[in-house]
Formats: C-alpha cells, structure tokens, sequence
C-alpha cells in the first residue's frame, strides 16, 4: 500500500513539489497576513474593552506621541520574538499557561486594575531590548537609571528576576490607570464621575482610529 | 504512513524537545548572589512590599551615605524622584483624583509642593495628611498610602 502510494508520487514528483512550494508559499502569505494584520492598533481594538490600553498608547511615547513620532506594534512588546515554540515553551516552563490565557482570554471577565500586578509577565523584556540595545551604557540614562539597569541584569535568571516593566510602569500605555479608571472606577466614589471623560476618550479615539 | 520510520522520527523529535527543555533548565540555575544584608538589619529596616519585590538594596536608596547603616539617613523628596522621576510625572499618574480635586500628588490646596514624607514612609506605616483635616472623607478618596 505504501509502496504503491510512493511510487504514485514519484510518478507526478514535479506536480507534488509545485503543490508542495504552492501551498508553502499560502501558508507564509497567510502567516504575514495574519501577522500584520494582528500587529496594529486597529485590530486590538476590535475587541471593545482594549480601549482604554489603546487611548493611552496613543498618549505614549511609544504609540505616536513622541518627537519621532514612532509607532511600535502592540506585538513587540507583548509577544515573545524568537519564534512560536519556545514561547511555548517558556510559558509552560514558567507555569505562567494560565497568565496567557487569562491575558487573552474573556476580557469581559478580566479585572484590569488588579491584572497590571503581574505586567511584568505580559511585557517581553527582549521586545524593549531590541530597540533600548545599550539600557546598561547610554550615557544620556541617568546615572540612576545605569544603575538600576545593572541591577535588573544581576537578578537576571535568578528566583528574584524582574522585567523592564517592574519599574517602568505605564510605559507603552502613558495614563493608563486614569484610562481604566474612567471606564471602571477602583473606588466606589468615583462611580457615575466619570462619563464624560469617557466619552471624551470614545471620541478622541474614533478619530484617530478612523 | 503510520510505520516504523515515522514512529522513530517522533521519537528522536520528542527526544529532543525534552533534552531542550532540560538544557534550558540547567542554564537557568541561579548563579550565587553576592550576600547583600544582615537578616537582622533588614527586620529591623523592613522594606515596603512594592520596593522589597523589586530586591533593592540598602544602598540605592540611601546613595552615597557610606556603608554604615547606623549613619543613614532619610532620603528626601530627591531620593524618591531620582527613580520616581518628578512630581509631576506622580501626579499624572493618579490624573483621574483630579477630576474629583482629591489627588495626593496635586493637592488642592497644595497643588504639588508636599515632601513625600508627609505620607510616605518607608521603614514604618505610612501615613496621609489630608486625614489631619478630612478625617472621614479620605478613606473614600483613595486608598491606604501604600
Ligand atoms: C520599536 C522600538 C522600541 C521598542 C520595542 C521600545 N521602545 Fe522605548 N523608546 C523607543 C523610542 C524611539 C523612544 C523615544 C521616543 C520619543 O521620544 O519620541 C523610546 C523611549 C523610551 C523611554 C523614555 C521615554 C519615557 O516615556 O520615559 C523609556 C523609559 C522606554 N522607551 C522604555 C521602553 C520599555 C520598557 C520598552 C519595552 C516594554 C520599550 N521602551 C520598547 C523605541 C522603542
Ligand atoms: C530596577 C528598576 C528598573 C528596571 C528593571 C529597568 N529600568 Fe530603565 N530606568 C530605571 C530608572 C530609575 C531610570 C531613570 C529614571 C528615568 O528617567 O526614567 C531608567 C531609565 C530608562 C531609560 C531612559 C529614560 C529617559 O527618559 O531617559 C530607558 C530607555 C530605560 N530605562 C529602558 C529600560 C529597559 C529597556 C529595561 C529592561 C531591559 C529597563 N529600563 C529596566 C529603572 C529601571
Ligand atoms: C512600548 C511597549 C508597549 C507597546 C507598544 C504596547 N504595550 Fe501594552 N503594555 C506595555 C506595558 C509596559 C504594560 C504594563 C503597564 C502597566 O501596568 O503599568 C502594558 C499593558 C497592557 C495591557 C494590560 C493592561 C492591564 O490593565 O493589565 C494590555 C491589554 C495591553 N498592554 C495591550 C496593548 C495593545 C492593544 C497595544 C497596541 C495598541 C499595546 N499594548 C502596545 C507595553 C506596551
Ligand atoms: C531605587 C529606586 C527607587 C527609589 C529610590 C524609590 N522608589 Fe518607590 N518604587 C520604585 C519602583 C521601581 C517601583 C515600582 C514601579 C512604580 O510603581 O513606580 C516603586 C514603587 C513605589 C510605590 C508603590 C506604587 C504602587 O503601585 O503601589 C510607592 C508608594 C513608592 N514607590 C514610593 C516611594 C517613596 C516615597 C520613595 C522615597 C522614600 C521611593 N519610592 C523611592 C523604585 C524606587
Ligand atoms: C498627601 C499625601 C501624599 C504625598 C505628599 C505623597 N503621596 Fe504618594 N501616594 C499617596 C497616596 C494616598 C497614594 C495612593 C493613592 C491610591 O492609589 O489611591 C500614593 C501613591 C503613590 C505612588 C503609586 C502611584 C500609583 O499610580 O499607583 C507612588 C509611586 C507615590 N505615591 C510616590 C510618592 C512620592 C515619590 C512622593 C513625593 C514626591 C509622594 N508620593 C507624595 C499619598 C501621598
Ligand atoms: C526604598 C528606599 C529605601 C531603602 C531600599 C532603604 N531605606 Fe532606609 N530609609 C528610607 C527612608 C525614606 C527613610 C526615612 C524614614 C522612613 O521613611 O522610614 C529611611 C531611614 C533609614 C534610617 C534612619 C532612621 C532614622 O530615623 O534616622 C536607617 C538607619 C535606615 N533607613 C536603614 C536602612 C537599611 C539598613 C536598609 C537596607 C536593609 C535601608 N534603610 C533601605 C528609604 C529606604
Ligand atoms: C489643615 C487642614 C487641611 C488639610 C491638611 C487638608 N485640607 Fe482639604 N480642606 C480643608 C478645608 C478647611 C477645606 C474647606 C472645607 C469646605 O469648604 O468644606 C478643604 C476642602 C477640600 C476639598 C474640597 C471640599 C470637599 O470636601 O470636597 C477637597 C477635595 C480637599 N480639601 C482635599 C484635600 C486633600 C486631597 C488633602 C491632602 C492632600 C487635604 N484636603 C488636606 C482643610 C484641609
């Protein structure tokens, strides 16, 4: 039987290579598609409850409010560089399975507020590093900032590890916690306050998503 | 499909995953860390829960004080902002307290002008000193001063 089925497709050898490199070819299309189609702001805010992360990216540096005026991809800092497996792998490795599904999953389900606890879980350091190459050494760091770089290196692959974003907070998402706030207060008493701040932010989005 | 060479190759394939995952394992084992302070000292000198996770050590904070603890001193509004930035960055931060005029970092009264030290302590509880005046309404303005 098997005999049979291969010398079937040595008969048609060139038809199964031109099928095999046609469908390749598909699947990198597709892959490409998909990742740049998955990259920008615009699909992450498909999902309605996003908006506050995307109002504030658009409030940072990093998502067009700087003097160069560089966008960078939700996917640079948020998913893992190398390639598919080994993120697999690390996440399975770290336990954190659970974190990824609670981040991607019901957003709905998700408390936003409490979830920034872990950020340094959800943020690829690698991401930050591919761009900030020389944190430990650029001399137009602070010293304080040198310092505190080296430290975050020493940690590195010890059981006190932490990420860039352990210290810097609401990188990426300038005012993000006012952007949640507005959506969903922390404090009872800012309950119903904030309506119009929101439908500022609807608005403002709207207009540069457009 | 399904013969021997195909069951092989998984083998070896799965074979491989494992000893990665192993590998990998092994370079991770933490490397012996230099012993940073006496147990004694830091219960004496307990950090806060958001500092202690980040593992600092006594000396960045108190930054150039020499190496005795028994000389340190407290460090200032410019201890804090050395890494916190500035004042006006912490007020931004808690942006959505103005809107209701309750923001500890731009206080109405005292817009951005109060030392860290009003509320923030870092060895013992901290304190907040709009409770001097608003006794009952703090407590719903904001949380515990962390
Ligand atoms: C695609 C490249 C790129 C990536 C990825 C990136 N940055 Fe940046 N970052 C920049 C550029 C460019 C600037 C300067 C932007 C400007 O001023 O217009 C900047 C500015 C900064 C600043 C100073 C400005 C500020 O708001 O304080 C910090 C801190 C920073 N980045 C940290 C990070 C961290 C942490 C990450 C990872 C979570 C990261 N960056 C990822 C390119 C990048
Ligand atoms: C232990 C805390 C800590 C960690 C971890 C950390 N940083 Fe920093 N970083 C600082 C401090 C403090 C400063 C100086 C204060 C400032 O200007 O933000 C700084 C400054 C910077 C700056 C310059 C900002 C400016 O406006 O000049 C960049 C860029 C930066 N960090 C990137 C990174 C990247 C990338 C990582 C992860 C590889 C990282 N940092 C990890 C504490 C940290
Ligand atoms: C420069 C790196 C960077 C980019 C680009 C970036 N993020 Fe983030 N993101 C972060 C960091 C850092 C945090 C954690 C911030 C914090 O909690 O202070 C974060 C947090 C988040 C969170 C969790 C918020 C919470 O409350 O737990 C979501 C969701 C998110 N980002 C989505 C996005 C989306 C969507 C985009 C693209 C529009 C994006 N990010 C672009 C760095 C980035
Ligand atoms: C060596 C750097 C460093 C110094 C000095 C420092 N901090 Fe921090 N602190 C951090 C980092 C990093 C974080 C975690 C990121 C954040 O929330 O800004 C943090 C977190 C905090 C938080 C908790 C934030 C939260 O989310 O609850 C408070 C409050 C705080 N610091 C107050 C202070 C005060 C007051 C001082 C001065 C006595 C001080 N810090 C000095 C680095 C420092
Ligand atoms: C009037 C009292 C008061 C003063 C003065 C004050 N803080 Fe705070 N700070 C608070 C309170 C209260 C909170 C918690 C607010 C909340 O989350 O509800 C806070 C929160 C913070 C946070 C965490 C902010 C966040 O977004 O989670 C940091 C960091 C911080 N303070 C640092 C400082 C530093 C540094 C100074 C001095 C420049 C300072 N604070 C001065 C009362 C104060
Ligand atoms: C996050 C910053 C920070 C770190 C880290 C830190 N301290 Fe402090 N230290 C302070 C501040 C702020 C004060 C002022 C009093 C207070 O807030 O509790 C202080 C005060 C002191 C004082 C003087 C007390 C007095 O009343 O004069 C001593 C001694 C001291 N610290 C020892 C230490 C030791 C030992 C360590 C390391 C285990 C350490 N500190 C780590 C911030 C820090
Ligand atoms: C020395 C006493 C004192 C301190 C300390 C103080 N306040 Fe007040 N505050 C007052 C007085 C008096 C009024 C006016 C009362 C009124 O008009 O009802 C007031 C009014 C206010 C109001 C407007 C009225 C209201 O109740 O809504 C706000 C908001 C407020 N204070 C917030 C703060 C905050 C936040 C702090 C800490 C950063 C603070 N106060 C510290 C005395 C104080």
């Amino acid at each position: 039987m098997i005999k049979k089925v291969f010398l079937f497709i040595k008969s048609k050898l060139f038809i199964f290579v031109m099928a095999g490199v046609f469908i390749g070819l598909l699947f990198s299309l597709g892959m490409y598609e998909g990742l740049h189609r998955t990259s920008n702001d615009k699909f992450c805010i498909v999902c309605h409850e996003m908006a506050p992360m995307v109002a504030s990216y658009h409030s940072n540096v990093h998502g067009g409010a700087g003097k160069s005026g560089i966008k960078v991809a939700c996917v640079t800092c948020h998913l893992p560089h190398d390639n598919v497996l080994n993120y697999i792998y690390t996440k399975a490795k770290n336990g954190v399975v659970e974190g990824a599904i609670h981040f991607f999953g019901n957003p709905d389900a998700i408390d936003w507020h409490k979830n920034r606890q872990r950020r340094d879980e959800f943020v690829v350091d690698e991401g930050c590093i591919s761009c900030h190459t020389n944190y430990t050494t650029n001399p137009n760091i602070s010293e304080k900032g040198i310092k505190m770089h080296k430290h975050y290196v020493s940690l590195q692959d010890t059981d006190k590890q932490i990420g860039c974003a352990s210290c810097h907070v609401e990188i990426g998402h300038k005012g993000l916690r006012s952007m949640l706030n507005y959506y969903k207060p922390e404090y009872e008493f800012y309950d119903g306050k904030f309506d119009s701040k929101k439908e500022a932010v609807e608005k403002q989005l709207l207009e540069t998503l457009k | 499909m399904c013969n021997k060479k195909t069951l092989y190759l998984v083998g070896v394939f799965l074979f491989f995953n494992a000893m990665y995952l192993i590998g990998s394992e092994v370079s991770k084992t933490p490397p012996a860390q230099e012993v940073a302070v006496s147990a004694e000292l830091q219960e004496k000198f307990p950090l806060k829960n958001h500092h202690a996770k980040l593992s600092l050590k006594c000396a960045d904070c108190h930054e150039g004080q020499g190496d005795e603890p028994e000389n340190f001193q407290m460090i200032g509004d410019e201890g804090c902002l050395s890494c916190h930035k500035s004042k006006q960055y912490l007020a931004d931060r808690l942006k959505f307290m103005d809107v209701l005029h309750v923001n500890p970092h731009n206080s109405i009264h005292d817009g951005q002008r109060l030392y860290c030290d009003e509320c923030h302590f870092e060895h013992q509880k901290s304190e907040n000193m709009c409770l001097n005046c608003h006794s009952n309404d703090v407590k719903i303005w904001m949380k515990d001063t962390p």
